[in-house]
């Protein structure tokens, strides 16, 4: 893979992250307009949850919650720097440069293992 | 939130995404005082909305920054190294250090940097050197593409093994503290490691956005990220990390100085005062 390359592709990845991550906020604040943060676009009535509570997002997103489809743009949104790293792993070792993959692999490692580490 | 304090919000946080483009920091100097002071947000929620700016800044530039040759990705990774696990360490002794002293001690750090910053306010490109045996083998040497001098400005990282130090320095203090990442990274990269002051900037952009998303799970578990608020300031603040992108190239690296400054003696200031315990 050439440096030229290897650039293009780390910088898709992030804007593929932030796109995906923005539209689903700007849809989820739209939606709130509408039927409030914690209303329903299928009309399924009103959820009691909290809008900092992330555990309810897979029942949220089932009824096209606005607050759940935001709170899934935001996990987008934190998810993007860590696949952007795994990314330029592969892209070190595809370009044949051990040294820097290894490093890299280092640094998704200590990311990966922090999520479970501090609790 | 009423439709009013959104579009404040808003506001307020592209002007924080487009500062912390240039300056090479993460929005949080201004989203967490706005959000608590103008709009009465708790300070836990402020600061959890702060962790997703930082994100949002760091991966809106980054996406033009990487493009552009701006950013250094092998330097980038291989400090990302010292920061991630500098963090994880400051984490893991939160519970047994007294962070007032440390608050002290940051904003004294910060406050004398600024003094050496202010003296540096003149210089476009450090004096060019020889790359050591070090970083040839690390490889950590580039160029980058100055439109505003109109040719490639080669560069190389001198004073590694301080650079890196100040690094994991610069993860302890986060990972403690949870603020000061970016202004650290970048004085360890334009002070220490002396490289050109853009491609610290954009460099430090591209590594705030992995130290504060190893962060960001805890903050999401501990329900310090209220969606309703940091939805907006996400927003915000990737329209203005994106605008802010599009402006450094076309700047002189003595104008990058000229906004990272300003930020920098506010976080020392602001650090500072809080380990006093006054509120800013």
């Amino acid at each position: 893979m050439t440096p030229d390359r290897f650039r293009a592709v780390v910088s898709t990845v992030l804007i593929v992250g932030v796109g995906a991550s923005a539209a689903l906020i700007a849809i989820g604040f739209a939606g709130s307009l509408v039927v409030g943060w914690q209303g329903s676009l299928l009309g399924r009535g009103v959820s009691t949850a909290s809008a900092s509570d992330f555990g309810g997002i897979a029942d949220g997103l089932a009824a096209l919650r606005p607050v759940a489809i935001a709170q899934a743009g935001l996990i987008v949104l934190v998810a993007t720097p860590v696949v952007r790293v795994a990314t330029s792993v592969a892209a070190f070792a595809l370009e044949g440069d051990r040294l820097y993959a290894a490093i890299t692999l280092g640094v998704l490692a200590i990311l990966l293992g922090s999520l479970f580490l501090i609790r | 939130m009423s439709l009013g304090a959104d579009v404040g919000i808003f506001a307020i946080s592209i002007a924080a995404g487009l500062i912390g483009a240039l300056a090479g920091v993460g929005g949080g100097i201004l989203i967490v005082p706005a959000l608590t002071l103008l709009f009465g947000i708790d300070i836990r929620l402020a600061i959890g909305a702060s962790i997703v700016s930082v994100i949002a800044t760091s991966s809106g530039a980054a996406a033009a920054y990487v493009r552009d040759r701006m950013t250094d990705m092998r330097i980038g990774m291989f400090l990302e190294l010292a920061t991630t696990s500098g963090a994880v360490c400051g984490a893991l002794l939160a519970a047994m250090v007294a962070p007032s002293l440390l608050y002290v001690l940051l904003g004294i750090v910060l406050l004398f940097s600024a003094i050496q910053q202010a003296f540096r306010l003149g210089e476009e490109l450090p004096a060019s050197t020889v790359a050591s045996p070090l970083a040839t083998r690390l490889r950590l040497a580039g160029s980058y593409p100055d439109s505003r001098l109109g040719r490639d400005v080669p560069y190389v990282a001198i004073r590694i093994p301080l650079g890196f130090v100040m690094m994991a320095g610069a993860g302890v203090v986060s990972g403690l503290l949870g603020i000061g990442s970016g202004v650290l990274k970048v004085l360890a990269m334009d002070g220490a490691m002396r490289l050109p002051m853009k491609v610290s900037s954009a460099t430090s952009n591209f590594m705030i956005g992995v130290t504060a998303a190893a962060s960001a799970g805890i903050y999401l578990g501990r329900g310090d990220v209220d969606v309703t608020i940091a939805g907006p300031v996400a927003l915000g603040v990737l329209a203005g990390a994106m605008i802010g992108a599009r402006i450094l190239p076309r700047l002189s690296n003595r104008h990058v100085r000229l906004v990272f400054l300003p930020v920098l003696i506010v976080i020392g200031l602001q650090t500072l005062a809080r380990g006093l315990g006054l509120a800013l």
